[in-house]
């Protein structure tokens, strides 16, 4: 039944979590090295992970019991076509990763680079786990995994003012971490059961409930939260903003996206339990995804610094995917989904073209930056193309997934929302105009910028990667959409009820 | 007891959450913040440790020589991962808070927000 690969499963998430430990004794007489350790560790995890999914394609979703305990008794992985978003969180962070070896040269010394990699392939190891855990407080736990180096992460660049911003992330992030986990005791406590599909069984069997209602409310608040929903997004533009780029473009790419993966698995429970109605929570993510939308745009708009913009920009997307969830039509879900990886292969773009910006010049704000295109003209290309993307203009990565929302919204008979999508778009396309004619037809004020050089290739090679990824996925869109189908179309048919 | 139809020892528990939620978003210090989050920490685990027991219960390994009471040693085994993550959370809060300190001379939140 199982082919080789098989096998693997926990080597994904043992790989990084083991690369991470050693990397400070591997690193101790060359802190620089740290950067090809914890390359080379993804790169390994990369193939692994590509093993994965082409076992996933070849017979369908596996399980492993780690220490030989049989699922339901012990902890299980579970690889399904929602885990085979690891393949490109992994490659994402490939990419990301050789962009830091000269980024960090501004941003930190030389000893402080170990640490560094390390909480990177800590983050990375927690997400990966994240996504194939089977099993719901180990799901908890890598929550935590990721969170906590996350925390580490936006304060690892800057003094005083990044540690308020982490910190700020952090007692936010700890209380929706501590609901998870009374959501995830709860659960067990009707229960008696902390594997998914046993869980799921068995709340088929206890049937609906206050308490059930109470767990499911716990973990849905606890992750919009880590999503960065609009009621509860306050910690995000800060800590975004602060980090160094490539923690930016990871934690807007994909951190905030464990919200929306765990979404989806505590929808796998409670669809499989079939216990819970789920209309009126659908129609409050639809709103809150639509105000999502149109708050972030609006706050982008008025921000000056470019970072700062990004991260708005990251809430505004996150509006996409959730008004997608919220529809709760096929087009919509399976739009929403792919949005998951679209917009982090974009925000990846668009945070590492702005890194280089602003590397080369010493500027982060649209007034100074005036005319970089001059002197950057393949990054500011870049940029250009991500911000194309972001808006959702054919032939880009971003135009399949919000057309698919888009037409969602109609087939669900919610047309007044679709509008809300295409009004939101423009809006956006507005803070990007703003962006491209500042750094396109405007004359430099600063001589750093009129002077700046192109970025070093190991800096410009990933952004032209990431870049020209965005127009390759727009014109073949179809693939990552095929490739959620069965997923999606699996957890449909109890979505809307 | 179940006065009002509650069990008694939820009932504490959701009253200390509310404490430690309070701690943490009225007070303008960021270490009666970190001092509140521990106690909402300590909430849930009192929670979990409480929903542990089951009265009747099998034992899950029995020795000669046991005696009812029985507790399940799941919640245990959940309730100490659940107090080292939440070591390392405030490891990590203390360590910024230091840095905030270092930068800033000040841990308090009205100040830090009148700072440039």
């Amino acid at each position: 039944m199982t082919g080789p690969w098989a096998e693997a499963l926990p080597w994904a998430i043992v790989l990084p979590l083991v690369g991470a430990a050693l990397t400070p004794a591997v690193a101790v007489r060359h802190p620089r090295v740290s950067g090809f350790w914890a390359w080379g560790v993804l790169l390994v995890t990369a193939v692994l992970t590509a093993g994965l999914v082409s076992e996933l394609v070849a017979r369908g979703p596996f399980s492993y019991g780690l220490g030989g305990w049989a699922a339901s008794y012990g902890i299980e992985l579970r690889f399904d076509h929602f885990s085979a978003w690891v393949l490109p969180l992994v490659v994402l962070f490939v990419v990301i990763v050789p962009f830091s070896w000269r980024y960090l040269d501004h941003v930190m010394p030389d000893e402080r680079r170990p640490p560094f990699y390390a909480l990177l392939l800590l983050n990375a190891g927690g997400m990966i786990g994240f996504c194939v855990t089977g099993d719901l407080f180990n799901l908890f736990v890598f929550t935590e995994v990721v969170s906590l180096s996350s925390y580490a992460l936006v304060a690892v660049g800057g003094r005083g003012l990044a540690a308020f911003a982490a910190l700020k992330y952090l007692f936010i992030g700890a209380v929706s971490s501590l609901l998870m986990l009374f959501a995830t005791a709860q659960l067990f406590v009707l229960s008696g059961s902390l594997n998914m599909a046993d869980v799921s069984l068995r709340l088929g069997e206890i049937g609906g409930g206050t308490a059930v209602m109470v767990a499911f409310a716990a973990y849905a608040v606890s992750f919009m939260v880590k999503a960065a929903m609009f009621p509860v997004h306050v910690w995000l533009p800060d800590a975004h903003a602060i980090a160094p780029s490539p923690v930016s473009a990871v934690l807007s790419g994909m951190v905030v996206k464990v919200g929306i993966v765990g979404m989806l698995r505590i929808y796998q429970i409670y669809f499989g339990a079939e216990v819970l109605e789920l209309g009126a929570f659908n129609l409050a993510l639809v709103w809150l995804g639509a105000i999502s939308i149109v708050m972030g745009a609006f706050f982008a708009i008025f921000q000056d610094d470019i970072k700062l913009m990004l991260a708005y920009s990251t809430i505004s997307n996150i509006g996409y995917i959730v008004l997608g969830l919220g529809l709760a039509s096929p087009y919509a879900v399976i739009g929403a989904a792919v949005h998951v990886f679209n917009h982090a292969l974009i925000k990846a773009t668009l945070f590492l073209a702005a890194g280089s910006i602003i590397h080369q010049t010493g500027f982060r704000t649209l007034s100074d930056l005036r005319g970089v295109a001059r002197t950057m003209p393949q990054t500011s290309a870049a940029m250009a193309i991500g911000a194309v993307s972001i808006v959702g203009l054919p032939p880009t990565a971003g135009f399949v997934c919000k057309w698919y929302i888009a037409l969602g919204a109609f087939e669900a008979n919610q047309a007044p929302f679709g509008f809300a999508l295409v009004f939101g778009a423009l809006f956006i396309f507005i803070y990007y105009i703003r962006m491209l004619n500042a750094f396109y037809f405007q004359p430099p004020v600063h001589a750093s910028v009129a002077q700046a050089s192109e970025t070093p290739w190991s800096m410009r090679g990933p952004v032209v990667l990431l870049a020209s990824l965005c127009l390759i996925l727009g014109v073949l869109g179809g693939i990552p959409l095929t490739f959620v189908e069965p997923a999606v179309l699996d957890l449909l048919p109890f979505w809307g009820q | 007891m179940q006065p009002f139809g509650l069990d008694l020892d939820y009932v504490a528990v959701v009253a200390l959450f509310c404490v430690g939620l309070y701690m943490l978003v009225a007070k303008s210090n960021l270490l009666k913040k970190l001092l509140g989050l521990n106690v909402m920490e300590t909430s849930v685990f009192a929670f979990i440790v409480t929903a542990g027991m089951v009265e009747g219960g099998d034992p899950p390994i029995m020795v000669a020589g046991t005696s009812a009471p029985y507790a399940s040693p799941i919640p245990h085994a959940m309730v100490l991962t659940g107090i080292v993550v939440a070591v390392s959370v405030t490891a990590v809060a203390l360590a910024l808070i230091v840095q905030i300190h270092a930068h800033f001379g000040t841990i308090e939140i009205d100040e830090l927000k009148e700072l440039p």
